[in-house]
């Protein structure tokens, strides 16, 4: 029974699709039916014709029966719906320009929507990479202000003991990724990024090992933990893909490590979007092996991660967080008295920095959509105009008002398809282009690519444009009577016309400017970001790190020795002005900090620090990068691990600190290092980002550090080409140890620039779609202007018959369009002063409300708005009285 | 307009009914027939009293083999040329059956309204 009804569908179907407009089989049935009746007449005696007459009638109507095969045999509506479409395509093939120009505008703005659409897709929506990503949690102290940091061994491993909202917690060294490990035992010596992780990580983010195992749970133990798990990328490049590498051992920093696992391809760990960049995954992961006896709360390493228990709410488990968190800070005041525990989602996380700007871009790319509406439903009206007549005769003849609208419907959706599609491939081309183009922190976009979700979005948006910008001409022709119409006939009809059009270019006017005003906010903004003063100089400063293996240089002593001599002899090379080394250079997203007393100051409450970043710096640091000195004297060769223990701090800390006094002499001790004298004060240096407050900052000696520091960077003045340069370093790092790698060699000017990608990439964004807002608003405002003109020519013509001057006309048109240009303007200004809140956060040294933004964003507008209207102007002014009035 | 039409509709649907019995019957009383076979069959049973458009037996074959109820074949007619003939299927016994039992409690009823109109007056 269902077999034959699925049947009966199909052959409906088919013979639908087929469309055969006769039948040939039916076709001779009925011929033979009607030749017996004509032969039966003959036989009573009537002659061929009137018996074939005869036999006619009494068959009947052989085209109403035709018709009836054909309902009964297909669908009507879908039959209707083709010759709508058929319709529809012939409408567009006779009007091509106009066909042309939809297609572009809509191509335009649905393909700019899908771009940036799959960016977000990607950097916002896409799960991250591991089994039920949205259970993965990362865990916090919270201090009394609000602000979350890092975790204290000892900590983490209560937490983990106490909790029972979770199925696993895991902690990874925060530094993990720019912790080296030099891979011995290869032909070349080469640094691999490091992650250093609990047992149980791999197992909370649920990875499935691609050859071996996860870390066990006795590999945690100091002395049990020569063991590692590679990357996919690090097993192809470094090992060659091989299969048999379970099990092996590799040489790590000179130590012998034994291979247990590789990881899956793709795989991704990170707590901030900039973090899923391919140079930020570590290459090699070793177990953190804390030591449970002499566990720390005063040092904050490390970041934790835990898997929410199923049918556990985050909130459940922040409730369980924060009655450890009391019991915690009950137990040990010292380090936890007013200190929380936060759970924050990982994707959450992950996406917290990047998740203002993409919403602003999607906002903003929205309404260069409903731009590109508002021009395709003009240029529709300018049509139905055109077609007046045509329906007119249509409904004259009978066609119901709804069967007109279906076609007008169809033909808009039609175009919406044909943009659509067009719009789907350039979003492809831009994705395309975009994807090596994309700020560090948008990474996880870097491998977008057309999916079905873009497919999907781009087929939603087409056809919400299409059905949008389609009701325009259905408004404005809705109420048209027939016979009006027809009378009407060549003379352009309709107030409700003219009034939508003028509607439609004051809303095109009012989002070009409100998109003007955000790009121009952006771009000021962003140029307020390139005028920050660094504190330090970039031209000519070239980077790069250095990886001294622990097993021959032991501790800062060799370290400092290795470093004097390649500072020798980089001197006495051509192209190395001069030069110096330091831990964490600035914009390396390399940080660290640390808690000091000052002697002869009394002893802060419970809880609370003095807290300063703390960097290593050689001799020549701070000359190399330009950092003034203020006051005293900088670091000298002198200051070595034997000479006095001595301190150089920034402007910040000397003024936070000591106010007006002069620091320098003064003592302070950090860690439990011994005491250490100011010996100089040096400018503030924009260390984490130019948009970032500077913080008190305290220089040693590389040699005084209190711990060994073997990752250091040096800094290089030169003016050779970076090429030329890198090649001179590398030859002096080779010429004191071959087997030291030499990497990550950057330009201080890539470094600044990198800084700045993101607010880079959204001004650029930005400002190709307010341009392209632009431009789309002066096309609607110029078919409105031309329109207004075709439709006055014979008031024109009286005009000037009657003593009008060409200015007049002018006048009057543009008039006209300026009207229309202050009308948009006024509502785009207000809507803007509603929206900059919205972007206030995204702005640099620049207020939402600037000025001159707010000027020159409708200063430009006019003008170009203007020039649009200033052709049809012209054409106006043109009109010849005797045509115009002829006109009819 | 459209209201019209439907009606007109309506009313064809129901001659269209009792054209499809009259097939179904007669394929069932005679066996496979063509359609001029059929219009010929309706002519001399009805005796001139329906008069109908032959057109429309077309039009109640192709709904009937729409429903299953009948199937057609090609074959050659007694004149030898190329007919299509068409003939009952299982399941077109069984509407038959349904659709004369049916029919036969309609007339009984309306018949007995009708006597029963003629005694009151």
């Amino acid at each position: 029974m269902i077999g034959r009804r699925l049947l009966k569908v199909w052959t409906r179907i088919r013979a639908t699709v087929l469309d055969r407009a006769r039948d040939p089989e039916f076709q001779t049935e009925i011929e033979e039916h009607v030749r017996l009746l004509s032969e039966r007449y003959r036989g009573q005696g009537m002659t061929a014709e009137a018996a074939m007459l005869a036999a006619r009638r009494q068959f009947g109507n052989t085209t109403l029966l035709e018709e009836d095969r054909r309902s009964l045999q297909t669908f009507p509506a879908i039959e209707s719906v083709r010759a709508d479409l058929t319709y529809a395509v012939r409408m567009l093939r006779k009007n091509r320009g106009f066909a042309a120009a939809a297609v572009v505008t809509l191509a335009l703005g649905i393909g700019a929507n899908t771009a940036i659409f799959s960016v977000c897709n990607a950097v916002l929506f896409k799960p991250l990479p591991y089994a039920e990503p949205s259970r993965i949690v990362t865990l916090w102290e919270r201090q009394g202000d609000g602000t979350l940091s890092t975790v204290a061994p000892a900590n983490f491993v209560d937490w983990r003991d106490a909790s029972r909202s979770f199925t696993g917690m895991a902690a990874v060294r925060a530094s993990s990724f720019t912790s080296s490990f030099i891979l011995g035992g290869q032909s070349e010596a080469s640094r691999l990024a490091g992650g250093q992780v609990s047992s149980s990580f791999f197992s909370v983010l649920g990875v499935r090992f691609v050859l071996g195992r996860n870390f066990l749970s006795e590999e945690d133990w100091p002395g049990n933990n020569r063991v590692a798990i590679l990357s996919y990328a690090a097993w192809r490049e470094r090992f060659g893909a091989d299969r048999d590498i379970v099990g092996k051992a590799i040489t790590l920093n000179d130590d012998s490590y034994t291979v247990v696992g590789v990881l899956p391809t793709g795989f991704q760990f990170g707590s901030t979007a900039a973090d899923f960049q391919a140079r930020s995954q570590a290459d090699i992961w070793v177990p953190l092996a804390l030591d449970l006896q002499r566990l720390q709360r005063g040092t904050h390493p490390l970041r934790v991660i835990a898997r929410l228990a199923p049918d556990v709410t985050l909130a459940q488990a922040q409730a369980e967080l924060d009655v450890i968190a009391a019991n915690m800070a009950r137990l040990y005041p010292a380090d936890n008295r007013d200190k929380g525990i936060a759970a924050v989602s990982l994707l959450e996380r992950v996406t917290a920095t990047v998740r203002a700007p993409l919403e602003m871009l999607l906002g903003a790319v929205g309404l260069v959509l409903l731009i590109a509406c508002a021009n395709v439903a003009n240029l529709l009206l300018s049509r139905a105009a055109a077609r007046q007549t045509e329906m007119a005769v249509r409904v004259a003849l009978g066609a119901s008002r709804g069967r007109l609208a279906r076609q007008l419907l169809t033909e808009s959706l039609l175009l919406a398809a044909i943009g659509g599609t067009a719009g789907f491939l350039f979003a492809l081309a831009v994705t395309g282009a975009l994807a090596s183009h994309l700020p560090p922190d948008l990474s996880r976009a870097a491998g977008m690519a057309g999916d079905m979700r873009m497919l999907v979005f781009t087929a939603v948006i087409s056809l919400a444009t299409g059905t949008l910008f389609g009701l325009g001409p259905l408004f404005g022709n809705g109420r048209t009577s027939a016979g009006e119409s027809l009378k009407q006939s060549h003379r352009v009809a309709g107030a409700s016309h003219s009034r939508l059009r003028n509607g439609l270019a004051v809303a095109q006017i009012s989002i070009a400017i409100i998109l003007l005003i955000g790009a121009g906010l952006m771009a000021k903004s962003f140029w307020a970001l390139t005028r920050v003063a660094p504190g330090f100089r970039s031209d000519g400063i070239l980077t790069a790190r250095l990886s001294l293996p622990r097993s021959r240089y032991p501790d800062n002593r060799t370290i400092a020795a290795f470093e004097r001599e390649l500072l020798a002899t980089l001197s006495r090379k051509p192209g190395a002005q001069s030069a110096g080394l330091t831990t964490y250079l600035p914009l390396s997203g390399l940080d660290n900090g640390w808690s000091f007393v000052i002697e002869g100051r009394p002893p802060l409450p419970v809880g609370m620090y003095n807290m300063a970043k703390y960097r290593p710096a050689s001799a020549g640091y701070f000359e190399t990068l330009g950092i003034p000195l203020l006051r005293g004297r900088s670091f000298a060769p002198a200051d070595t691990a034997d000479s006095p223990w001595v301190t150089v701090i920034n402007d910040s800390m000397a003024r936070e600190y000591w106010g007006g006094q002069d620091p320098i002499g003064r003592r302070l001790q950090f860690g439990s290092d011994t005491w250490r004298t100011v010996i100089g004060v040096v400018g503030d240096v924009r260390h984490e980002g130019l948009d970032e407050e500077t913080k008190p900052e305290m220089y040693v000696p590389m040699e005084q550090a209190p711990n060994t520091e073997s990752s250091p960077t040096i800094v290089i003045r030169t003016a050779l080409d970076t090429g030329a340069a890198a090649a001179e370093l590398r030859e002096a790092v080779a010429a004191i140890d071959r087997a030291m790698p030499v990497d990550q060699i950057e330009t201080m000017e890539q470094l600044v620039s990198g800084s700045v990608a993101q607010p880079r990439f959204r001004m650029v964004i930005l400002a190709a779609f307010s341009m392209l807002a632009l431009v789309m608003a002066s096309i609607g405002i110029y078919g409105v202007m031309n329109y207004l003109v075709i439709q006055r020519t014979r008031e024109f013509g009286i005009r000037v018959s009657m003593g009008a001057t060409r200015g007049d006309v002018l006048r009057l048109v543009l008039g006209r369009a300026a009207a229309l240009i202050g009308a948009g303007t006024c509502v785009g200004l207000v809507g803007s002063v509603g929206l900059v809140r919205l972007i206030a956060k995204l702005l640099f040294g620049t207020a939402p409300l600037d000025p001159l933004t707010f000027a020159a964003a409708p200063a430009l507008l006019a003008a170009v708005a203007l020039a649009a209207s200033y052709l049809p102007a012209w054409r106006a002014t043109r009109v010849d009285p005797v045509v115009a009035l002829r006109y009819e | 307009m459209s209201k019209g039409k439907s009606d007109v509709h309506k009313k064809s649907e129901v001659l269209q009914g009792t054209l499809d019995l009259m097939i179904l019957k007669t394929l069932h009383a005679i066996g496979p027939l063509h359609g001029f076979g059929i219009a010929r069959r309706l002519e001399q049973l009805s005796k001139q009293v329906l008069r109908l458009n032959e057109g429309t037996v077309y039009t109640s074959l192709l709904r009937l083999q729409q429903e299953g109820w009948i199937a057609a074949a090609w074959g050659a007619s007694e004149n030898n040329r190329k007919a299509k003939f068409y003939s009952i299927t299982k399941s077109g016994l069984k509407q038959l059956a349904r659709e004369t039992e049916d029919w036969e409690r309609i007339s009984g009823v309306i018949g007995r309204v009708l006597r029963l109109a003629g005694q009151k007056s």
